[in-house]
């Protein structure tokens, strides 16, 4: 059994996905969240329709917009 | 400067470190900013000077010609309310 909690504590670090509900998704490396979300990503790509079309260094994104999956590495 | 994380406790260090840096900001609305930063707070909300933002607007026409649209606008000052912002991001660390 596992908590939302235990499920934070153990995808820091990893790659994940943050989803939108508007469609886009941000993937990248988890580097910390907080209770509400609140979410910074490493070496982060936009992804709309599968295809990439911006690339961030550094990203913080507003809890409230999406939700977070975790992610295979990309081949 | 690096990217290391060692320096980043939680997602709002991201914000903190970039203080009096220019930062790229998404909104809501398929609007974007890029300006120096002042000031933030937990909701989010910011204080920006030297903005420049970047609407994007699509106008869907009839028989598939849809066109895109970028209207720009500049402003020295400006106040963010916070539940607008999507994402924000340090454009010198790309």
């Amino acid at each position: 059994s596992g908590s939302p909690t235990d499920f934070l504590k153990g995808v820091v670090g990893k790659r994940v996905v943050v989803r939108l509900t508007s469609g886009v998704d941000y993937r990248g490396v988890l580097s910390c969240l907080d209770g509400y979300m609140n979410i910074a990503l490493e070496q982060t790509e936009e992804h709309v329709n599968g295809r990439v079309i911006n690339r961030y260094g550094d990203a913080f994104i507003r809890g409230n917009n999406g939700v977070l999956i975790p992610s295979q590495p990309e081949p | 400067m690096d990217t290391s994380s060692a320096g980043i406790q939680e997602p709002f260090d991201l914000i903190r470190l970039s203080l009096n840096e220019r930062v790229f900001v998404k909104l809501r609305g398929d609007r974007e900013l890029t300006g120096v930063l002042h000031a933030y707070d937990g909701h989010m909300n910011l204080i920006m000077s030297a903005v420049e933002e970047t609407i994007m607007i699509v106008d869907p026409a009839e028989g598939g010609q849809g066109s895109v649209n970028y209207v720009k606008r500049k402003m020295d000052m400006l106040f963010v309310r916070g539940d607008g912002v999507i994402l924000v991001s340090p454009p010198s660390r790309t």
